[in-house]
Order: structure tokens, then sequence, then C-alpha cells
């Protein structure tokens, strides 16, 4: 396997008291789609932010094609910032009401110093493979459709020409009729550009369908990385297994069993001993509560942070 | 279907917006069987809260018109005075909101949110044996350190507990009609898990019927008995819910499905193509027809009724018996 683009290294995160992201080690393989799932406060937003240098690690590393994120960014933060791009998840919120929309498209090439009007001709091809007419560039926002709004978004981070995306709940309050175009786009750009996304997604049947890896965040921890493939058919951490076995499927025939985990997520503050998910774990024994388990290789290319990996199998 | 408990016929609602006015309801027939649990899905916009809205008669300000028909057990619900209206709500009908933030008054204390509710029904029942009535509700409904709870105010509660506290006063209230408006949301995936059994595990305690809306397919398809789909203020398909979704007979539904991600699809991710219609200037026939693969002549002149399709079920479209 080549050198992943991103791979973070025991990066932790703390606030005060507060661990939000601790001990986290994960690489992103260049050119391929990493979905992050988990539930609030799990850590997945710290994360994107350790990436984006718009939040310093406490200890570890987060590397960015094999250089570290703090010295890209102290070596020339613009220069980085062209290089991993984010995509934010209300993407008419994210657009200026009096600000046209070629102003907003533009504004990065000023903040980037780019020449203008190479930055126009770039961005007129933009338009067009984003489908859209070259006159939206006169209109405000609130005179496009959402669709229109979700695609200028996805224009001005690819504006920059970037390596990476960051794409935080891209289809997250999104009717389901109209996620499927955004996320076409979104893989299309991906195998005409090579770009790698990270995508943070609390859809798993959007993360199944779209992404290569998969990883499972609980607690400000990576519980699970793993292909998507293999983590949606065989969960190898108990919160995985519990966490995909709440999604309902629509036929009858291809809806499972539930696995109902008991109480809710314990407050950060004061994280539970041993391993941070065994008061709800229905399967955890009595060194689950002592021991804190490392993030371990159980298969090629998945690592599993437990004890006893594939001992809570999804329900039929 | 035997009697219904709750007959919708013609329902229609308008309001008034800067635009003009806007059509947010327009002519929905829709029965509630007594006992059922009755799933409405549809997309933002289409109607589905504004239907719940209108049977507590919970209307804002900006509503123009209302006109139709709601009998509910034998009483038209919009031909009622406001006082017999308002002996209605939280009694015979109740409600679960999407945010209990804002159905919980911040100010009481979770003991006093549901011994107002045992007061409605047993105004002279002594506090000591209400608050036992409320404690044993909190511990029916699976939360724990009940006594204590009952002390606590709605902020000190996670979001999973403050739900399951609004379902604690819905069932306590006893209600023919509750009405559950996406009750889960706004809660993670394993806490929502954990209310949808929930649900299932008390539905037999509720005597009456359960109104579920959700935008999520696969929630409804799992907990309800019979599915209605609304888009643009209208029904366009109702039935039971494993018959309607086996083999559904309005385009729209259809597509729908079609949209959802289920498990070994493959291939390209499909979408409707077009974009809601417009509620101040919806299309003059079927309000689909516009983003409708199937849509002829008469789609687009004339709307189609809502009528028989089989079993248990309709639909509103003039070309169903002739659709591959």
């Amino acid at each position: 396997m080549t050198a992943p683009l991103v791979a973070f290294e025991d990066a932790a995160v703390t606030f005060g008291k507060l661990r939000a992201l601790d001990d986290v080690t994960l690489h992103l393989p260049r050119g391929a789609i990493t979905g992050l799932v988990g539930e609030s406060g799990s850590g997945k937003t710290t994360l994107c932010r350790t990436l984006l240098g718009l939040t310093p690690l406490s200890s570890g590393e987060v590397l960015f094609d094999g250089m570290p994120v703090r010295t890209h960014l102290a070596r020339g933060a613009r220069a980085f910032r062209r290089r991993v791009q984010m995509l934010l998840q209300d993407a008419v919120a994210s657009l200026s009401p009096r600000m046209r929309i070629g102003s907003a498209l533009e504004e990065p090439l000023r903040i980037h110093r780019l020449p203008l009007e190479e930055g126009r001709e770039r961005l007129i091809g933009i338009l067009r493979r984003l489908g859209l007419p070259e006159d939206i560039r006169g209109k405000y926002p609130h005179q496009i459709s959402g669709g229109q709004a979700r695609r200028v978004g996805v224009a001005r981070a690819l504006l920059m020409r970037p390596e990476m995306i960051v794409a935080d709940e891209p289809t997250a309050g999104l009717d389901v009729s109209v996620q499927g175009e955004l996320l076409n786009l979104l893989l299309d750009l991906q195998r005409e550009l090579g770009l790698t996304y990270l995508l943070v997604s609390h859809n798993l049947n959007v993360v199944r369908r779209i992404t290569d890896r998969t990883a499972v965040m609980y607690l400000g921890q990576v519980v699970e990385d793993a292909p998507t493939r293999e983590l949606f058919h065989r969960p190898a951490h108990p919160y995985t297994a519990a966490l995909l076995s709440t999604n309902p499927a629509v036929q009858a025939a291809r809806r499972r069993a539930r696995i109902v985990l008991q109480g809710e997520i314990p407050s950060m503050l004061a994280p539970p001993s041993g391993c941070r998910f065994h008061p709800r774990c229905p399967v955890a024994q009595p060194n689950c509560a002592i021991d804190p388990p490392a993030l371990a290789e159980v298969e090629p290319g998945r690592s599993v942070r437990c004890h006893y990996p594939f001992s809570l199998p999804l329900p039929a | 279907m035997a009697e219904p408990l709750v007959s919708i016929r013609g329902l229609t609602l308008e309001a008034a917006t800067r635009r003009g006015v806007a059509r947010i309801l327009s002519g929905v027939d829709l029965d509630i069987g007594r006992g059922r649990i009755l799933g409405i899905v549809g997309e933002s916009g289409s109607g589905k809260s504004s239907l719940a809205n209108c049977l507590l008669r919970l209307l804002p300000t900006n509503v123009t018109r209302i006109a139709g028909q709601v009998d509910f057990a034998g009483a038209d619900l919009l031909a009622l005075g406001e006082p017999a209206m308002a002996e209605m709500r939280g009694t015979r009908i109740a409600m679960i909101f999407q945010d209990p933030m804002t159905a919980l008054n911040p100010l009481f204390t979770i003991g006093t949110h549901l011994v107002d509710v045992i007061r409605r029904r047993q105004p002279g029942l002594p506090g000591a044996q209400a608050l036992e009535k409320a404690e044993a509700m909190l511990r029916h409904v699976a939360i724990p350190d009940p006594r204590a709870r009952l002390a606590a105010y709605p902020h000190e509660l996670s979001g999973g507990m403050r739900q399951r506290v609004m379902i604690a006063m819905a069932l306590l209230a006893g209600p023919e009609l509750l009405l559950a408006d996406e009750p889960t949301t706004a809660l993670d995936a394993t806490v929502e898990a954990q209310i949808v059994a929930l649900l299932e595990a008390l539905r037999s305690e509720v005597a009456g019927s359960i109104v579920f809306i959700s935008h999520h397919l696969g929630l409804v398809a799992q907990l309800c008995d019979d599915l209605c789909v609304m888009y643009g203020g209208t029904v366009v398909e109702t039935g039971p819910v494993t018959k309607v979704l086996a083999r559904p007979h309005h385009p729209y539904t259809r597509a729908l499905l079609a949209c959802e991600i289920e498990a070994d699809d493959e291939g390209r991710l499909v979408s409707i193509p077009g974009e809601v219609p417009d509620p101040v200037f919806p299309p003059p026939g079927c309000v689909f027809a516009p983003r409708c693969p199937h849509a002829e002549a008469i789609c687009h002149a004339e709307v189609p009724p809502l009528r028989a399709a089989g079993a248990g079920r309709t639909a509103a479209c003039h070309l169903f018996e002739r659709l591959p």
C-alpha cells in the first residue's frame, strides 16, 4: 500500500479536563473515500478540525502528505489550505445573502491572491462541469435553488484544486430525493480528479454506499477502522455491531433484529475506566472494566479497539 | 377498514406569505384506523406536520383559510369551539414533538409536568398519590432512578430522557389519538433505537391510534401498520405499510423508494429530478406531474382524485393501473 495522504498518529486533543480526542491513530489512503461515523460528542468534528489545522493537537501528530500539519501551517497556511478544502453541511447558510454567487466564488481567489483572470476561466470550467449556468454568478443566494446552492459549495471547494476534501455531514438535512444527486457528483469528482475524501456522516446507508473505508468513533476514540464492505458485513467491535443494527431497512426481507444498548453515552468529562464502551457493552467481560484495549490489527487493513473482537455478531 | 377513529375529508389549509397565498394542504382525505399505527412520510414541505397540527388545531397565525372536515370519534374538530378544542388537547388527543425541550417548561420540574397531566384526568387526587403515579410511569418508560428525576428540571436530562418524559406524559393522558412528530429525529442512533424499542413495547398500552410522522422510511416500515405518503400538500398513496412498500402504486412513492439506499445496492445513486412544487404557485394538475416520468396530458390538466387501489389501499394517480 502506498503512503497514506493523511495519518493521525496517537493524536489527542484536550480542552481542560475534557479529552475530546484520545489516542487516535487513523490513516486516510490517497484517492480513497474514508467515512467517519459515530454519535454526537464522539470526536468526529474535532478530528476534522485537527486535520484542517483549526484545532491544535495536545499530543501526537497529524501528518498530511508525510509532513505534520503544524509544519505545513508554519511554512505557509494558505498553501496548505488550498490543498485541503472543507465542504460545509448547510450550503445555503454558508453563502452570504448579500453577496452575489460570483463574488462568493471569487473570494477564495482573492484570499489566495490568485490571478483573477485565470481563476475566472477555471471557475467557468467548474460551473460547466457541475451543470450550473454561467449567469448564476450574477444571482443572490435567495434566487437559486437548494440543489444549486449545494453545487456552488462544491464549486467553491474545487476552485483551489484541492487534493483532499473534508465533508462534514454533506447530506444532513437533505431529503432523500436529492441526496443521490449530490453523492453522485462527489463520487464522479473523486474519480475524475483523484481526490481523497474524509466524509463525516451519521447516515450509515450513505457511508456504506460511497466509502472505501469506514472508521467508527466512540467517546473520542477510534474503535474500529476497516474496509467498508467488511465492516458492514461483519463488524468486529460490539459498538459497531449495535450501531449497524439500529439502521432499519425499508423492505421487510432485509430487516434485522436490533441490538438495543443499555444506558446513554457517558460524559466525556468522566469517561469509564478500562474500555470506554464496557458499561453499555452486551458482551463485556470483567477485565473490560479494568484494562483499556488498544487499537490493534485483527485482520490485514483492519483495526479494532476491543479485547474480544467479533464476539457480538450482527443479528440475522 | 372498520369505522375509523379519525376521518379527514377535503382538508385544505392556506396561509399568507410575503409572496402570496400558499396552499399548505389541498384537499387531504385520510382515515386513521382504531388501534392502528399510521406512518406519515413525505419530504420537507409535503404538509405532514401541518396535517398533525390541524388535528390539534394548533396553527400559526398566518393561516388564512382552513376548510374540510376532520371527524374525530363523531365530532368535527374544525367546527368545535375553542374551549371544547382546548378540552381535547392533552386528554383525548396528545402529541409528542421532535424537540422535547420546546414542549417542556424549563421552569417546572419533571414531577410538576407529570402531575399536571394526572390532575387533568383526576382533579381531586392528593399530591402524594399523584407523585407516586408519576414515579411509577417514569419507571415504566425505563427512566433510571425515577424518584430523583421527579425533582429534576428539563435541562438536567439528556435528549433521550426528555423524550421518555414526553412519552410518559402522553401515556398518563391516555389519549385516543397520539400524534408523534419526528419523535426520534433529534436523537443519536443508539438512543433512537432505545426509544423505538420503547414505543414498540408500549404500543399495546395505547388503546387508541398513533400517528407517527417521519422522513425515515425504514423506521416507519418497522413500526407502523399503515402508511400515508404525502407530497406537495396532498396525500398521494395510503395502505397497509408492507403492501405499499412491496408494490407501490403511485409514481412518487416508487421514486421515493428508489432513492432509499439499501444494503447490496450498487451503481449510480438515484434521485428525483426537479424541485418540489411551489406552494404559492402549485401546478394545475397532479402535483407530482412536473417530476413524474410517466406523466401524460391529463396529468398536467386535472387533479387526480385519491381513489381505491386494491384492498385497503388508495392512490391519487390517473394512470396507476396502466403503469409498468
